[in-house]
């Protein structure tokens, strides 16, 4: 049986546990063992504490990578940002061995070692290979036909792409062929790969700013008549549903687009409860249930 | 607003910023790719990408620039430097593959060491040397947890003191929690 | 001259020409004309039968006049020429008639127009055929010799290549050295390679090269003669040393008593009266330069070799060479009009060049880079790139293309051996295009060399630096940085030499008085003149690469010119035709697009090799004493009166068209299909400039409506100005014709280029429906211009 560590990081756990819970939901369905990373910390977070102090960034990120190898798994997450900051440490620290050194020296202060024997899979990985869209296609039990998706990769499940490894970054695929394979349908819309905007410290710093990214990526979905938009990150879902509350309040902007997670939408697919997976713990209602006829 | 004079007189206001860049840099990231650098053209693919840059005065291909030139506080006083989100496009498309965003964390980093920084983003910090992460558990998120059926703890720092513990430790290590209890204190 | 006896011959084309021109009719109404012994129709004139019919019916009918109807002559016409040949036919007694391009194909839909338009094409061309004589192309032997002038690495590897398939050359150097520009340079750009290196055995091979004779100290005075029969007097200045003699020991050197400026250090180092230029020298032998020398006798009395003439003078002689190269390459253009930049003000300001020569281990100061203010250590150097070029205001206004490229190379090289030494690079566009430039560039940024974007405004000297004013406009903000040397890049100007050079060989220059191409795309090596090419610089700056390539590409040319031993010269050529009427008023030198013309007692001579046959000469003529051989003024009123005589159309179109680019563009509207009015009637000529008034008020009297001139373009044409010459004088013709009551719409001129085929039909339309408007000329008008003509012919 395939097993990952599954790493919280903190939106998911400290906010929207509903991603948590329909996670351990979904990989169960699939008989993915899913191990709890006890101890575990902030990933931390790519673009805010890597853009305080990098070594310390790293350091903390090799500690959690370790959790990972002691048991033996490599980790999984829902968040794209625990991705960047564990997939990039994983990379840098395989790659080179005097910064595992140096990184490892620290470490010892507190009795661990990382020797990059154990990384870190998106969970987009583990539905695309460990899973597989066609075993993903045939385990479907609610089709969501009739549903549009406009879907949002975020910025750090591919980019940097010569260090994440998943192809183009420019024209990617992965989460539409899921779509498709659940029976959803992927409705194209001009600023899919725009990011959320909450990324680089930029949500705590300027929320102004994160904001009118949000509200540009949200109209855009609008303009395509989508149902709802989808993500693979624990952050963008953040921005994405607590930014719409924020843009009501703050500039009196409307949108009421539902927000769901990959691990979400594939729960609903594989006949999940839909709230146990928490969609209703999101700020903007599933009005898609309507449609599907699950409410 | 920045309120600097036009005039740049090379070497007497100006020092070898990237040299520094460089040097820091190399601790986490190959010195052959960060120094990529050199090599831009200021052709503004990064800036004609840039999701901020349209909303901001956040101009990364003139940051790159001023990079080159040695304009070493200017760009680390300039707070438009904390509007990039990080999100790699600019860094994706940089046709000499100039490591821009890389580059944007880097200087980052040293606007930060030198005390250029914003108050959410120490919070944030001071957060995470408390807690071992970047957000607090509110009682509305116990609740949520036990609503979706999960711990009402997180299987985190938040349940493990001595992993916390062992987070504390390493911040302390690295000399990050100095750096941020220092600037908490200078407000 | 005997009677002719016309065949006239028609091709169905397989029904491209029968599906439209009835040739049966076009048969009956040619074999009733006077003198058409012979009508016959055929599936595909251009088969074996075809021809075969043809050749039998000479033989049989005993033909000597051949009329072929049938598609472009472009196509056919050499393939009929050779089978007429064949039964002793001269090519001046064959007439091909373009009835499918510019006919069948034209006027689908229109069967009765396209017929009555063969027809009456077919009587032109048979009237014309009986007006000719027979013409027989001169030969004249070219001589298996090459003059190249310039030794610098162009001119070295033209003389090399032409050298190496036998043939001799004759290298005509002006320094005492050959080597060029490149000669001063340490390495070269992107590769890096030592210059010396890959220089100097190609020296080397010139001295050893038996093909090869080489001049130093030589300038070409005066160059007479003909394309492959050239005769080039040179003037050599005295050396003072016997090349022969002098083994290159030095004691000359080291006695003499004389120091003067280094113009191979471009004036930054010092040498003696007698010197060698550089060690690896070609002739490796010492000079005497006698604007300095004392003739103190010092060096004389201590050569071991008796080498040295002080009382040695300048010469003299002459070779004869069938083509030659011009390689004179550049120079830096004169910065003292750019005060802003201070050279010439302030020693710390140097040109690109000097940098060469301070950098070079072999220059002035052994490779060491310092102040030439005060011998003082460089730390850090600006350069200026496009400083005089790409402005219009003092400089030139092209890019000169090295530029970036070798400052980016002199900077790279000296980051390579002194450390810490800063450079940075003041540029407008940083232009690398060329193979491995960009990346070229890029590993010099990596180095760490700092690049500018925004023209230097000005340099301030401060004590021994210098204080640079410029824009970062990246950063829109003005920058000042302090130097202890400033590298100044001037445009690159062609060798002043060639001004006086092209009157002597009679090759144009541009604009910027580099060698005009014949063709800047695809004839780049070949000047206006035939059997003389350029290579390397002087047609424009750039890379070593490039010249390199250039020099073989001009000496293939050169080889391909005289390999052919003799030359055949085409028959079709103006002559002088009425000699008694000529009084020598030069009028028709004056319109020559060749200078073929001059006068010789008291009456005009026209060379026959250097004439291009364009007919521009012979409106020109106020006594009407040229004549063109080919289209003689007597084919031509007869192919006019041909066409026009007897024709049953309405509206009768003369359309004169020029016969190679405007001609083809004809061709091509007929390969597409498109289709205009069956008035337009062509007749061919070398250009429309060989048109008299007179022709053309001959077809109005003979029955034409209207007449069109569709002429190539100037620089696109085979004739140069002959074709510029052709719209001033038809434009003038406009005026002309409104005294014969003709209206001046009545005459259109276009130029053509080849893709414009498709307005052709516009044109075509635009020009029949005026004329239609306008409706036929009427009888009277046309007796009245025939009685003024023939009145004019009296008188």
């Amino acid at each position: 049986m395939t097993k990952y560590a599954f790493f919280l990081g903190c939106i998911a756990p400290l906010r929207y546990p509903g991603l948590e819970a329909a996670t351990k939901r979904v990989m169960q369905h699939f008989n993915i063992e899913l191990l709890d990373l006890n101890g575990a910390s902030c990933c931390p977070a790519p673009g805010v504490f890597g853009s305080f102090d990098l070594w310390n960034w790293l350091v903390v990120a090799a500690r959690n990578l370790s959790l990972g190898e002691s048991l033996n798994a490599d980790l999984t997450t829902i968040c794209n940002g625990c991705y960047a900051t564990l997939q990039e440490a994983w990379h840098i620290l395989k790659e080179d061995p005097s910064k595992r050194r140096r990184v490892n020296e620290v470490l010892s202060k507190i009795n661990r070692n990382y020797n990059a024997k154990t990384g870190i899979k998106h969970i987009i990985e583990v539905f695309a290979n460990d899973i597989g869209i066609d075993k993903i296609k045939s385990s479907v039990e609610k089709s969501l036909e009739g549903l549009k998706v406009a879907v949002h990769y975020g910025c750090h499940f591919l980019k940097p792409r010569k260090i994440r490894g998943h192809g183009s970054s420019e024209k990617p695929h992965i989460l539409e062929d899921i779509v498709t394979a659940l029976g959803a349908e992927p409705v194209h819309y001009k600023e899919k790969l725009l990011c959320c905007g909450a990324g680089g410290g930029v949500r705590a710093g300027n929320l102004d700013a994160a904001l009118e990214i949000t509200a540009r990526k949200l109209a855009s979905v609008k303009e395509a008549g989508a149902d709802c938009i989808l993500n693979p990150c624990s952050f963008c879902h953040f921005q994405f549903d607590r930014g719409q509350v924020e843009l009501r309040e703050r500039k009196g902007i409307e949108f009421n687009i539902p927000v769901i997670h990959l691990v979400q939408l594939v729960g609903l697919a594989m006949g999940i409860d839909p709230k146990s997976l928490g969609l209703y713990e999101n700020e903007i209602p599933p009005t898609y249930l309507d449609k599907l006829g699950l409410r | 607003m920045d309120s600097t004079k036009p005039l740049i007189k090379i070497d007497e206001e100006t020092s070898d910023f990237i040299a520094e860049i460089l040097e820091k840099g190399a601790q986490i990231f190959p010195k052959e790719e960060l120094e990529r650098i050199l090599t831009c053209i200021q052709c503004g693919t990064c800036y004609g990408s840039c999701p901020s840059g349209r909303i901001t005065a956040y101009h990364v291909r003139v940051i790159m620039r001023k990079a080159q030139l040695g304009l070493k506080e200017e760009v680390l006083k300039d707070e438009n430097l904390w509007n990039c989100t990080t999100c790699y496009t600019c860094q994706e498309r940089c046709p000499r593959e100039v490591e821009t965003t890389d580059t944007i964390r880097l200087i980052r980093n040293m606007a930060f060491e030198a005390g250029y920084v914003k108050k959410p983003h120490l919070i944030v910090s001071r957060n995470f040397i408390e807690t071992g992460h970047s957000i607090p558990l509110r009682d509305e998120d116990k609740e949520k947890r036990k609503r979706v059926g999960v711990s009402e703890i997180p299987p985190t720092t938040l349940t493990y003191p001595e992993a916390l513990k062992e987070v504390q430790t390493l911040v302390e290590a690295t000399g990050f929690k100095e750096k941020v209890l220092k600037l908490l204190e200078e407000g | 001259m005997e009677k002719p006896r016309v065949g006239v011959f028609i091709c169905e084309c397989g029904g491209n020409i029968s599906d439209v021109v009835d040739v049966k009719k076009v048969v009956k109404t040619a074999s009733e004309w006077e003198n058409v012994l012979v009508a016959r129709h055929y599936t595909y004139m251009c088969s074996k039968p075809g021809v075969e019919l043809i050749k039998q019916s000479i033989k049989k009918r005993e033909l000597n006049r051949i009329v072929i109807a049938c598609c472009t002559p472009k196509m056919h016409r050499k393939m009929f020429e050779r089978n007429v040949g064949e039964e002793g036919i001269n090519p001046a007694f064959l007439e091909i008639v373009n009835v499918r391009e510019q006919c069948s194909w034209v006027h689908h839909g229109d069967n009765e127009g396209a017929t009555q338009k063969a027809i009456d094409l077919i009587r032109g061309a048979v009237k014309k055929v009986e007006n000719a004589v027979p013409l027989h192309p001169g030969k004249m032997p070219v001589k298996p010799a090459v003059l190249v002038i310039g030794g610098g690495i162009a001119g070295i590897t033209a003389a090399l290549r032409v050298a190496e398939a036998g043939i001799k050359v004759y290298l005509v150097e002006k320094e005492p050295t050959i080597g060029g520009h490149m000669a001063k340079y340490a390495k070269v750009f992107p590769t890096l390679d030592c210059a010396q290196c890959i220089l100097t055995p190609k020296m080397g091979d010139v001295a050893e090269n038996p093909n090869i004779e080489l001049f130093t100290l030589a300038e070409v005075k005066a160059v007479e003669g003909v394309p492959g029969d050239f005769k080039v007097k040179i003037k050599l200045k005295p050396r003072g040393v016997d090349v022969e003699k002098c083994v290159g020991c030095g004691a000359c050197n080291r006695v003499c008593p004389v120091e003067t400026v280094s113009d191979f250090d471009e004036g930054l180092g010092k040498r003696k009266a007698i010197y060698i230029p550089f060690p690896q020298a070609v002739p490796s032998a010492y000079v005497i330069d006698f604007d300095s020398c004392t003739k103190c006798g010092k060096c004389a009395e201590k050569c071991p070799r008796k080498a040295i003439n002080l009382e040695d003078t300048e010469k003299e002689i002459e070779i004869n060479v069938g083509a030659i190269i011009v390689a004179t390459g550049f120079k830096l253009f004169d910065l003292s009009d750019y005060g802003e930049y201070k050279y010439g003000m302030h020693p710390n300001v140097i040109t690109a060049l000097q940098m060469e020569r301070l950098m070079n281990v072999a220059g002035p100061t052994s490779g060491a880079i310092v102040r030439p203010s005060d011998g003082g250590e460089v730390k850090k150097i600006g350069y200026i790139l496009c400083a005089g070029s790409r402005d219009t205001n003092k400089g030139k206004p092209y890019c000169s293309r090295v530029c970036c490229l070798y400052a980016t190379k002199q900077a790279l090289m000296m980051r390579e051996f002194m450390e810490g030494l800063d450079i940075w690079i003041h540029y407008i566009d940083l232009r690398a295009a060329g193979r491995r430039y960009e990346e070229f560039y890029k590993n010099a940024q990596i180095e760490g060399v700092k690049y500018v974007r925004g023209k230097v405004s000005e340099i301030i000297p401060d004590g021994d630096q210098l204080i640079v004013r410029a824009e970062d406009t990246m950063l829109g903000r003005p920058i000042e940085n302090k130097y202890d040397l400033v590298v100044l890049c001037p445009p690159i100007v062609p060798s002043p030499d060639i001004t006086k050079l092209a009157e002597i060989l009679k090759i144009p220059l541009d604009e910027d008085g580099f060698v005009l191409e014949k063709h800047p795309k695809l004839d780049p090596v070949a000047t206006k003149r035939e059997g003389i090419f350029a290579c390397g610089v002087i047609t424009g700056p750039k890379d070593i690469q490039t010249s390199v390539s250039e020099a073989e590409g001009a000496a293939a040319k050169a080889i391909n010119f005289l390999i052919q031993k003799e030359k055949i010269i085409e028959p079709n050529k103006a002559y002088l035709a009425v000699p008694e009427k000529c009084d020598a008023c030069g009028e028709c030198i004056e319109v020559c697009p060749t200078e073929a013309i001059s006068i010789a007692s008291e009456k005009v001579e026209i060379n026959e090799i250097l004439c291009n046959g364009c007919g521009a000469c012979i409106p020109a003529c106020p006594k009407e004493a040229l004549d063109l051989k080919g289209l003689s003024e007597k084919q031509l009123m007869a192919e006019i009166e041909g066409i026009l005589t007897g024709s049953e159309s309405e509206i009768k179109i003369l359309a004169f068209v020029e016969n190679e680019i405007a001609y083809t563009a004809l061709d091509l509207t007929g390969v597409a299909r498109l289709s205009y009015p069956s008035s337009i009637r062509v007749i061919p000529v070398p250009s429309t400039s060989r048109l008299k008034l007179k022709h053309i008020l001959y077809a109005f009297a003979k029955g034409a409506d209207g007449i069109m001139f569709l002429e190539a373009p100037e620089h696109e044409g085979p004739f140069g100005k002959a074709h510029a010459i052709a719209e001033e004088r038809i434009e003038n013709y406009k005026f002309d014709i409104e005294d014969y009551d003709v209206d001046s719409i009545r005459l259109w001129f276009s130029k053509v280029y080849v893709p414009d085929w498709r307005k052709l039909v516009k044109v075509f339309e635009t020009f029949d429906r005026m004329i239609k408007d306008e409706g036929p000329i009427e009888q009277e008008v046309r007796e009245n211009i025939l009685k003024q003509l023939s009145q004019e012919t009296d008188t």
